[in-house]
């Protein structure tokens, strides 16, 4: 799986590519730990674009959890967005899409994000 | 003395570092069509070797005798040879010399024999490092004659011996350290063999926990299927029986796999079997798991479960849904059509969550179809996934005979599906065929 990042006015924007399935978790789990650390000197937000996001198992939909919460106590807001229709289905299913905040695109996500701090 | 087989075999299973050196060379293998007498000649050469490298193995006695005795007769011979040179030595010392000089060379003569018989390929042997000092240790000898005096440069050639002193310890030493690593290499395959043994043990006792039949109820008909993709699994499926005569049937997917998914696994069936007779509505049975699972979750691990309540009285279903695949009914008309409806966030995920309770009504010869997505996402080489479809038309084509059939037919399906392709998750299946009682 590959991971890219790009900061867009404080928020970091996350860009993972491929299949988040067991074997890619982990580092999913350890480049999402990085990207909360790297924001939580100048809190802003975080947001999953999940465009080339294939696909995403149960021990994907782990690693979302794990950020989700670890955003929370960190005081960054945290948001997906983009999701194609298949792993759209898997958190849908799994009651996740209700509990996380998940935006249809890039750029409406990029406009709720907070605004950075000076 | 072994027999050469099992002098052969014993030589094999050591690790010496002579043994090393011989295995780096391929053993030759004789032509299809040899005659019988080549044949025997070389099983007698084969015979000798095994004997030979019987003798010389450094962790028997004899090998271990012939090496020390190598080394005192490497530094006896060095000794004299420095002596030697001693200008006005008497005759009878020097005569202790020679004789001295003629046993050692005996035995340097017959101990590399010995490594000649003992080599696995005899060119290889003899233009080695170790193969061309033991040879000049001992060729001066034979080059000059019985009277070495007559050839003061090949004299001094034998305090090369210093060379075979250096191998013997290189060699000590290269011997040691592969049978420590021997020794460490059979510990760990002894330690993984061992875990492995408990996991088979584990996963045994994990199979062995789900329930092997559907309660006895009039008029209903049960069969499940559990295929865990590693050793352990997360899947699981059950069936409680009620104090008012209905059953709970349960289908539930925990997150990841492995140990801690089958950890997890355990701790969510003990606690909805524990709740379910207490709560005779799916949802609150749900919640009430969900807050269980909340208050000790160390691994933030969570568990997506279907589960339904079910009348075989009345063919009735009562049914909550916490984040899991729907389920699929299968009409007596071959219609299938999903258990949708409005589900509540995974086990496990966060507390104080609700589950909404549905009502379905099976009729006679319905069939009640509950799995997870091991079967919908197992994959093929080509990257393709079983999907619903699939699973669907199985469950039209197959749903009229015992559930047991249609189980068997589904997993049959998706391991052809699937072909060549890992497991890549687990796969678990039940099948409800309810007639009016």
């Amino acid at each position: 799986m590959k991971i890219t990042f790009e900061t867009h006015a404080g928020t970091t924007l996350m860009i993972p590519e491929g299949r988040l399935d067991f074997g890619a978790a982990p580092e999913f789990q350890r480049q999402i730990g990085k990207a909360l650390a790297g924001v939580q000197a100048a809190p802003a937000g975080l947001v999953v674009d999940c465009t080339a996001l294939d696909y995403v198992s149960s021990a994907g939909l782990r690693v979302f959890l794990l950020a989700a919460q670890s955003a929370r106590r960190a005081g960054v807001a945290f948001a997906l967005c983009a999701l194609q229709p298949r792993v759209r289905e898997v958190f849908d299913l799994s009651g996740f899409g209700r509990m996380m905040t998940v935006h249809a695109d890039r750029a409406t996500a990029l406009a709720q994000a907070p605004e950075p701090l000076p | 003395m072994l027999p050469p087989e099992t002098a052969a075999t014993a030589s094999e299973a050591n690790m010496g570092a002579r043994e090393i050196r011989a295995q780096r060379v391929p053993e030759a293998h004789p032509p299809m069509n040899l005659a019988p007498a080549l044949r025997s000649a070389h099983s007698v050469r084969a015979a000798v070797r095994a004997r030979a490298q019987l003798i010389l193995r450094p962790d028997r006695w004899i090998g271990r005798a012939i090496d020390n005795l190598i080394l005192a007769l490497i530094v006896l011979s060095v000794g004299s040879v420095i002596l030697e040179a001693i200008p006005g030595l008497p005759a009878w010392v020097r005569r202790t010399f020679r004789v001295e000089e003629i046993i050692v060379v005996a035995v340097f003569s017959l101990e590399y024999l010995l490594r000649l018989a003992a080599a696995t390929k005899i060119r290889n042997f003899v233009f080695s490092f170790e193969g061309v000092v033991d040879l000049i240790s001992i060729a001066p000898f034979y080059l000059a004659g019985v009277d070495t005096r007559a050839v003061r440069a090949l004299r001094l050639l034998r305090l090369l011996r210093l060379l075979k002193l250096q191998r013997r310890v290189l060699e000590s030493t290269v011997a040691e350290r592969t049978r420590e690593l021997a020794d460490k290499n059979a510990s760990l395959e002894e330690a993984q063999a061992q875990l492995k043994a408990e996991l088979e043990v584990a996963r045994a006792l994990q199979i062995a926990i789900l329930p092997e039949t559907f309660p006895m109820k009039p008029g209903c008909d049960g069969a499940a299927r559990m295929i865990p993709a590693t050793t352990m699994g997360g899947d699981f499926y059950d069936f409680i029986e009620l104090p008012d005569g209905r059953v709970g049937l349960v289908m539930a997917d925990v997150c990841g796999k492995g140990v801690p998914a089958a950890f997890f696994m355990a701790v969510a069936r003990t606690n909805l079997r524990d709740i379910a007779p207490q709560y005779p509505e799916p949802g609150a049975c749900l919640a009430q798991a969900n807050e269980r699972l909340c208050a000790h979750n160390p691994m933030d691990l969570f568990v997506s479960v279907f589960y339904c309540v079910f009348d075989p009285t009345t063919g009735k279903l009562k049914y909550a849904n916490a984040g899991h695949n729907p389920p699929y009914v299968r009409r007596t008309d071959g219609s299938v059509e999903a258990l949708s409806g409005a589900g509540g966030l995974v086990l496990g995920a966060m507390p104080g969550v609700q589950f909404p309770d549905h009502v379905a009504q099976l009729r006679p010869g319905d069939r009640l179809v509950l799995y997870t997505d091991g079967i919908t996402e197992a994959f093929n080489s080509a990257d393709e996934a079983y999907g619903e479809a699939r699973l669907i038309a199985q469950i039209k084509a197959y749903g009229d005979g015992a559930a047991v059939g249609l189980v068997e037919n589904i997993c049959r399906s998706v391991a052809v599906f699937a072909g060549a392709a890992p497991q890549s998750d687990d796969i678990t299946l039940t099948v409800l065929k309810w007639g009016a009682p």
